[in-house]
């Protein structure tokens, strides 16, 4: 069967038609549907031909196959250094066989790679700093991703994710009033707490375009309040766009390309309404690194960057600590044992290794923050990027390269690990739930809230 | 047979493998698309340009990078293999001879003892390259008989050398076998594998402007590779 | 006084004491009851996956579940319902307190009836990454008075006759008033004002003195009658108290003593910290040890 009802080559572009993906539970009959599946040869092989050009093909042909890839890969480490993990053989496998074969694959091999696309690869990128000659098989895992989605052979959640974007511009069904009621909402709760606290909405020339995760929205308003909260005792001149508010991509998860390129801009036309000096993300990785990083090259810019100057929130967090827009009462540091998870999307790939230590030099009781091995730009994926968190059908697989964090985790020996990163955060909680090892987490919003000192004229009268 | 591989074949060999490498070189820098790769090339040349040499300087030193230090064994026999494999066809005095004869120019040339001691490397080397893939199963996993075969074209030329220089067996014959697998090798650079002599250097070159331009290095003190 | 009342229920035991109360109010008073409850926690960043809080296992989200759950409530609830005229259940995903609110913002209910806190340490893991509990949450911030009834004892079958208003004089307390004197008035209840002199150490630093507790009790008279009995019109039948100790601890001697069926007070603990959900602030103590139901007011 060519096209199924649900598993098909078509993305999601209506809401009907995401309702009626979601109302399939599970993603039975869409992966039922999926066994049957064509593959459009032509299409896939044309697509590489205009596709694949210097760097993804030198990479397929001059690796030397020395597996010096191995133990970079904490895939290939947790599951017994099966070489079927080793990254240039998950690669050469799929991708590799693909291009030899100049795209004459069947429905078999394309689901065989959709497993390897998804569940062996988080895109982490750390492969590529230990080859030799460079080659970064997480890329190449992403472009991958890209002629998968193409084919229609791509994880249920991952076409409900970039339908998402397709439909909503967000992660979720969260509309541009939702957005908007929530955080007017947020504000409300806390007004008391905080005297002169507002969320300015759509303002001009503001220092600060702030953009969320959707997720926040939804099911974490508080982190609406507490960014809104910093931001107020920061004396920032700060705002939220009506529309354009959605930082995420799992669009980028899905490789879906052409939504990936519709959401940037959406954000991005944001930016060019509002006319802020910057933007500040939230703590997501993905988010800063598909808005931020990818993004402005899926809509064409040339610069390689987005029309506003863009940061993470913890280089905002960072700066206002440096510069005393809010101060830390050094007898609230935290004062057990604290590490710091080093997400891949803007530490090994934006490198923010240092920023994110800065903040720690604050808000950390000096002598109380430990390390976790390996660190900084070479530390481990959390286990569940890339979509992997989200992937129902994968989820042993999820679960097991939980224990790669665990363990650094509990070699850390510490109590706590900080991981400004939606999903990194989820990551650790699904691997406390799964393995009890009894750590705590948390963003950094909460815990900065409990430990900044409130100037005078932002305390609440008695 | 010897004046034809001293000579036409020479002449074919070395031009095949120069303009070879020459082109697959351009070709690869043209083929970038900062579109396609994500990655503005052209608008940061200098930032590029350090990650560029950045990138390609720390892997050319033995236990340079985090990748050469996680694989000690790996990093002895790998520069083990290569520093002779680079340096001995370059510097060897009997092939400055040769080309001072053919070319009007020589390069600086090796001490005898120690040009001896880097053609043993390389073979002893390249043995336990091979072992190595035989040994352990991630590269057994990625190994095909291809592999083998670049191998042993790399390393035909310094067995057969060695062979020739302590004149075991008819040297003639040894000789014009060297010199006839030193030809094959310098043909085969630009079409197989081998153009990692050059593809490495724009390989890694690239990837050092990736991440020098885009995914961080100017936002402080850069990739510790 | 009360027309809808918004009753936040785990549908276990564990609520059917707060469930007496809220059935029992929205017959005595007319009152739309919205049954409210939250059945789990989405697990996966995006994905359908729930954890359900009941049975603590993962399922997937889908309308046929949503109809189930809400069912078993029906059931849970059957003989209540039976003689419950206006009332509706809504069954919703999400971290509780967060969607408590969220409801409440929606349908603006006069009153929120809750249990006291359920579980304890071992309970599910999204609580470990959460300082305060459910009730901690929604009293804080919730955008009415939230009656809470936390033990069996606490709730009451007949209707209310004697009330409790304690204070400590904070702008808090003054609104927590306002509502009681409504309350009073339109249900014509007995009010008795109450403050309780804090004695501990912590609070004065040394041990004070018999002569000056008494006088401190004096002074607090004078300024329950200057702030509160100067506002008290048209009701007959009233009393006011100071007594001296831990606060807690006398409020709920003073209800006791006067067979309160209703103790109001006004929530002002600022901050929701990991030392407080222990110890708990004088309110949250009440809430634990009293033998009736206590609303709690923010603003």
């Amino acid at each position: 069967m060519p096209e199924g009802t649900f598993c098909n080559k078509k993305p999601i572009e209506t809401e009907e038609a995401l309702k009626a993906l979601l109302g399939d539970t599970g993603g039975k009959q869409y992966y039922e549907e999926m066994l049957s599946l064509d593959v459009d040869r032509d299409l896939l092989w044309k697509t590489i031909q205009n596709t694949l050009k210097s760097r993804l093909k030198t990479w397929l042909e001059i690796c030397a196959h020395c597996g010096m890839c191995a133990d970079s890969c904490f895939l290939y480490l947790i599951n017994d250094q099966d070489p079927k993990q080793v990254p240039a053989y998950k690669i050469q496998s799929t991708l590799g066989e693909i291009v030899k074969r100049k795209g004459n694959v069947d429905n078999a091999f394309m689901r065989m790679v959709m497993e390897t696309a998804w569940a062996k690869c988080t895109c982490c990128n750390r492969c590529g700093m230990y080859c030799p000659h460079g080659i970064d098989m997480g890329i190449m895992f992403g472009y991958l991703r890209g002629l998968c989605y193409q084919q229609g052979f791509v994880p249920w959640e991952m076409k409900i994710g970039a339908g998402m974007h397709r439909v909503y511009r967000a992660q979720m069904d969260v509309t541009d009033e939702d957005f908007v009621e929530t955080f007017e909402w947020m504000v409300e709760e806390y007004e008391e707490d905080y005297p002169g606290l507002e969320v300015p909405v759509d303002k001009k020339g503001a220092d600060i375009l702030y953009t969320v995760n959707a997720r926040e929205v939804k099911h974490y308003p508080e982190d609406l309040a507490e960014a809104a909260i910093l931001f107020h005792l920061a004396g920032e001149n700060w705002t939220v766009p009506t529309s354009g508010w959605e930082q995420t991509s799992l669009a980028m998860f899905a490789g879906d390309w052409a939504a990936c390129k519709m959401q940037v801009e959406h954000v991005y036309a944001a930016m060019e309404r509002l006319k802020p000096k910057r933007m500040v993300g939230t703590e997501c990785g993905h988010a800063h690194r598909a808005t931020v990083v990818e993004g402005p090259y899926w809509a064409g810019r040339s610069s390689g960057k987005p029309p506003v100057e863009s940061i993470h929130y913890v280089e905002w967090l960072a700066e206002a600590l440096r510069e005393g827009k809010l101060k830390i009462d050094p007898a609230k540091r935290l004062k057990v044992p604290v590490t710091l998870q080093d997400s891949c999307n803007y530490v090994r790939n934006n490198g923010l290794k240092d920023v994110t230590r800065e903040i720690m030099s604050y808000i950390v009781e000096p002598g109380y923050f430990k390390e976790m091995t390996p660190n900084k730009e070479h530390n481990y994926c959390c286990g569940g990027g890339g979509g992997f968190n989200g992937i129902g059908l994968f989820r042993p697989q999820r679960n097991k390269a939980l224990i790669t964090k665990r363990d650094q985790l509990l070699y850390s020996g510490a109590e706590m690990v900080i991981a400004p990163c939606h999903n990194c955060w989820d990551a650790i909680r699904d691997l406390e739930e799964e393995y009890e090892i009894g750590i705590r987490w948390s963003f950094l919003k909460p815990l900065v809230i409990n430990m900044v000192e409130i100037p005078e004229h932002f305390k609440p009268k008695e | 047979m010897y004046d034809f591989v001293t000579g036409p074949l020479f002449w074919l060999s070395l031009g095949i493998c120069l303009i070879g490498m020459l082109v697959r070189f351009i070709l690869y820098f043209k083929g970038l698309s900062w579109q396609l790769d994500r990655v503005a090339y052209k608008a940061y040349p200098i930032q590029g340009l350090k990650g560029a040499m950045t990138s390609i300087l720390r892997w050319l030193i033995p236990f340079g990078t985090y990748g050469w230090r996680k694989q000690p064994f790996m990093t002895v026999i790998f520069f083990g293999f290569h520093l002779g494999a680079v340096l001995v066809p370059l510097f060897l005095l009997a092939h400055n001879l040769f080309i001072e004869e053919k070319l009007g120019f020589s390069f600086i040339t090796l001490n005898p003892l120690l040009a001896d001691v880097l053609s043993w490397t390389v073979v002893v080397s390249a043995a336990l390259l091979a072992l190595r893939r035989i040994a352990l199963p991630e590269v057994r996993i990625l190994t095909t008989s291809y592999d083998y075969f670049i191998l042993l074209i790399s390393v035909a030329p310094f067995i057969t050398g060695l062979l020739a220089r302590y004149t075991l067996g008819n040297y003639t014959f040894w000789l014009t076998v060297h010199i006839l697998c030193g030809e094959v090798l310098m043909i085969a650079i630009p079409f197989t594998k081998l153009s990692h002599i050059v593809l490495f250097f724009a390989s890694r070159a690239q990837l050092g402007m990736d991440y020098a331009i885009k995914r961080g290095g100017m936002k402080g003190k850069g990739m510790a590779w | 006084m009360f027309k809808k009342i918004l009753f936040a229920t785990s549908a276990t035991e564990a609520s059917d004491h707060a469930a007496r109360v809220a059935f029992n109010m929205a017959h005595t008073y007319d009152a739309h009851l919205d049954i409210f409850h939250v059945l789990g926690v989405p697990t996966r960043g995006f994905s359908q996956v729930v954890l359900d809080v009941k049975t603590k296992e993962k399922v997937v989200l889908d309308d046929e579940y949503v109809a189930w759950v809400e069912e078993e409530i029906k059931v849970h609830y059957t003989k209540q319902l039976e003689t419950t005229k206006k009332y509706s259940i809504k069954v919703a995903i999400g971290l509780p307190h967060r969607e408590v609110l969220r409801a409440a913002r929606e349908l603006k209910p006069d009153l929120i009836v809750m249990g006291g806190s359920t579980g304890g340490d071992e309970d599910s893991v999204y609580k470990k990454s959460m300082v305060g509990s459910t009730l901690q949450r929604v009293a804080k911030v919730a955008p009415c008075p939230v009656l809470v009834v936390n033990r069996p004892a606490a709730s009451f079958w007949g209707g209310m006759s004697n009330v409790v208003f304690g204070t400590d004089f904070s702008k808090a307390s003054d609104a927590a008033f306002q509502f009681a004197l409504k309350l009073v008035k339109a249900l014509s209840c007995e009010l008795h004002i109450f403050h309780a002199l804090d004695i501990s150490n912590m609070q004065t630093g040394r041990i004070l003195s018999q002569d000056e507790i008494e006088s401190k009790i004096r002074e607090s008279l004078r300024r329950i009658r200057g702030r509160y009995i100067s506002e008290i019109k048209g009701i007959s039948n009233y009393s006011f108290e100071v007594w001296e100790g831990i606060p807690y601890v006398e409020v709920v001697k003073y209800a006791r003593e006067v067979h309160a069926d209703l103790i109001i007070m006004a929530h002002h603990t600022r901050k929701t910290s990991q030392k407080d959900t222990r110890l708990g602030s004088n309110i949250e103590q009440v809430i634990v040890r009293a033998g009736c139901p206590v609303i709690s007011i923010n603003r």
